[in-house]
């Protein structure tokens, strides 16, 4: 019974990997650097949510178990998100003339920079979305699932976005040239691509993803300054499982990790002496093992 | 680094150690000249090395997972430097430093090397957390004369290390209490999720130790976890009566938000570390309803704290927590120090931080009344004061004496339910 509470807590938490590690992935195939502000990235979608949601307030429907104006607040999250990475794509990445160890190197002092801006802000204390407490929906509980109407929301959420995602790159011009670009950004500029202008609406669509991923993280868990750093290294694991610079990789990797993450339970009730805090490492050392059998990763290779 | 060459910080310590002997080396020549009666007062002017001000350091938790702590810190010492510095030591104002340990043992370290190797401060008050303070005292603190005072450090491996002073009771007589009052309650098993570190490992092996009943779930978490969904699960799954949390602030608010999310029904208990309000916001209203926690007792019949308490609440809009008291009592315990001792070093210091605040001597209250005691020719002997937070004296761990105050959830509000000693 318990297992399948477990994969219903998976699948909360990899839908919020799964948006954070496509916005991490995105980003390197196009600028072919790991961001680590993408962590950071989350929270400031996170906080520019709260703010939102504040400004709004309940308008709208119920949706889901949550107000109409936190679905705005949601989307206000990923605009501020998006702006505050293109704007440090402008003024940082771009005007620096280093390689891709460089930019890694500054993504980092960009991380801090916007963590120390949202304590600043904020404060270092956590907060709470004003949005309804909810008890887990009744009629599930008996086979054993406890899931609130808005974990559920979070679910559809990410699934929808996913979706939205694939028919972009697929059936779009600005996917195909998404595409192009991140396989060979030369070629493509030959074409007549703009590639200045893919790259930003890369960094757009990923850091807007990130964003939501932060306001359900946020809400699933607690909005604090450090919950995007937190689960960066999980993110990290995620685009390297799935394949780094795959878009499609990095659903699959978000999926799996969040899934073990949350699976660890199982061994202690099988009998395994493993306890969830190593939840984290079970989830690294299978990373490490398909990285055996797989370097490149389960969707390396495949340009996305 | 090699073993051959002398390194560049072997240069350094020999050069501070050298630099302290002087200043200890002055001192010495200070005390025997004015122990010479009538010694003429110009002279001895020229020779005493009395700073302008007396500048001592503090490693706080200004931010992190501890920053509620650090707020209520900073508030005992502000109360606590009011008083000294109505008269100063002797005339001489004191001065705190306070650094950000950000919570974490390898911030806290560089916090109190800044202090002690570029502030070059005697004393030291720091630091919250138990792993912290005990990683501060291991690789700033232990082999120099630097006085170290823990404000709020709980943890059972603070007594294993007699240089190392708190002023909060340890945690082992708490858990203890904490496992007689929900034996007192009639609970039969419990779950006990308890935090991946120094405290609550202590924490967590002092109340199993004891606790007479079953322990249904024993695991440990991490700070900082994304989710906390699989821990509280687990819980749930274990069966038990009680949940105990021998955790933060932080984490026991993300895993009741869980428990309430996910519809459990359980007894909650914890440790003072996960009372506050930082768990009461951050968790729906009515989701903590009925949990109890134990946590070091100021002396709350006493005068010195009701006038205490009184200014704090004027000054803050609400009543102070132990922990307040804690910080104001290392302010001036430190301040009595420095007041008996025959020198501003830390040597000196370290020689008399205890004997202010133990017997024999005139029990004194406050700092004023001290100063009147000392400023007869009173040294630490002469008095034993006994601070806002409890009688204090410290014994030859370093650790004071100490009684234990329950508080109950209602109506998502802390309520006192009286105070418990083991």
């Amino acid at each position: 019974m318990a297992v399948l509470e477990y994969l219903a807590n998976g699948l909360v938490f990899s839908s919020i990997i799964v948006l954070a590690s496509i916005g991490l992935s995105l980003v390197y195939s196009i600028a072919r650097f790991a961001n680590f502000a993408h962590g950071d990235t989350l929270t400031v979608g996170a906080y520019g949510a709260f703010v939102g949601f504040a400004l709004i307030g309940d308008v709208g429907p119920t949706v889901l178990g949550l107000p109409g104006g936190f679905y705005i607040a949601v989307a206000v999250g990923a605009a501020v998100a998006a702006v505050v990475a293109v704007v440090t794509q402008r003024l940082v990445y771009d005007a620096l003339e280093i390689g891709a160890i460089g930019l890694l190197i500054t993504s980092i002092g960009v991380a801090f920079v916007y963590r120390a801006l949202v304590i600043l802000g904020f404060g270092t204390g956590s907060l709470r979305y004003a949005v309804p407490a909810q008890r887990p929906i009744p009629a599930l509980v008996p086979i054993g699932v406890r899931i609130t109407t808005q974990e559920v929301a979070i679910i559809v959420v990410a699934t929808v976005l996913v979706i939205g995602l694939h028919l972009l790159l697929r059936f779009t011009l600005l996917g195909r040239m998404m595409r192009a670009t991140a396989d060979n950004a030369d070629l493509a500029q030959v074409t007549g691509i703009r590639t200045a202008q893919i790259t930003r609406w890369t960094w757009v669509i990923g850091a807007g993803l990130a964003g939501v991923g932060g306001v359900f993280l946020g809400l699933y868990n607690q909005v604090e300054p450090r919950m995007g750093f937190n689960i960066l290294l999980v993110v990290f694991a995620a685009v390297i499982l799935g394949g780094i610079g795959s878009v499609y990789g990095a659903m699959i990797g978000g999926f799996l990790i969040g899934m073990i993450d949350q699976l660890t339970p199982l061994l202690g009730d099988l009998g395994i002496p493993i306890g969830t805090e190593y939840s984290y490492a079970i989830a690294f050392v299978i990373m490490v093992l398909v990285l055996l059998v797989r370097p490149t990763g389960i969707a390396g290779g495949d340009p996305g | 680094m090699t073993h051959a060459g002398p390194s560049r910080y072997d240069r350094r310590t020999v050069l501070q150690y050298a630099g302290l002997a002087g200043v200890v080396g002055l001192a010495g020549c200070t005390t025997e000249q004015s122990g010479g009666e009538d010694a003429d007062a110009g002279d001895a002017g020229a020779e005493e090395p009395a700073p302008d001000v007396y500048r001592i350091g503090m490693v706080n938790s200004l931010t992190g997972s501890l920053a509620d702590f650090g707020t209520y810190n900073e508030r005992g010492v502000a109360l606590a430097l009011e008083d000294v510095n109505a008269s100063g030591i002797g005339g001489v104002p004191l001065e705190i430093i306070v650094e950000d340990s950000e919570s974490l043992p390898d911030a806290g370290v560089s916090a109190a090397q800044k202090l002690v190797n570029q502030d070059q401060v005697p004393l030291i008050i720091g630091a919250v957390g138990s792993g912290v303070s005990t990683s501060i005292y291991e690789s700033v603190i232990r082999g120099t004369d630097v006085v170290q005072l823990s404000q709020n450090s709980t943890s059972a491996s603070l007594t294993e290390y007699p240089g190392l002073l708190r002023m909060s009771p340890p945690g082992g007589p708490q858990v203890q209490v904490l496992a007689d009052l929900i034996a007192d309650d009639g609970v039969g098993s419990v779950a006990v999720a308890w935090v991946n570190n120094d405290f609550g490992q202590s924490q967590r092996d002092g109340f199993v130790d004891a606790w007479g009943g079953e322990v249904a779930y024993d695991s440990p978490h991490d700070q900082e976890q994304s989710s906390y969904a699989s821990v509280v699960a687990e819980m749930a799954n274990s069966g038990a009566d009680a949940w105990v949390f021998l955790t933060y602030q932080e984490q026991t608010a993300a895993m009741l938000d869980d428990a309430y999310s996910n519809g459990y029904e359980a007894a909650f208990y914890g440790s003072d570390s996960a009372k506050g309000p930082s768990v009461l916001e951050g968790t729906p209203a009515g989701a903590l309803e009925g949990m109890k926690t134990v946590e070091p007792s100021a002396a709350i019949d006493q005068a010195n704290y009701q006038d205490f308490a009184s200014r704090f609440e004027s000054a803050y809009g609400e009543a102070p927590t132990s922990w307040s008291s804690f910080a104001y009592d290392c302010v001036i315990t430190a301040a009595l120090s420095i007041a008996t001792a025959d020198g501003f070093t830390g040597a000196a210091l370290g020689g008399t931080v205890r004997d202010v605040t133990r017997s024999p001597g005139e029990t004194v209250t406050t700092f004023s009344a001290a100063m009147d005691v000392i400023s007869d020719g009173g040294d630490a002997d002469a008095i034993d004061y006994d601070g806002v937070s409890g009688p204090i004296d410290f014994d030859a761990n370093g650790d004071p004496v100490g009684s234990f105050q329950v508080f109950e959830v209602v109506d998502d509000a802390y309520v006192s339910r009286g105070t418990r000693t083991v």
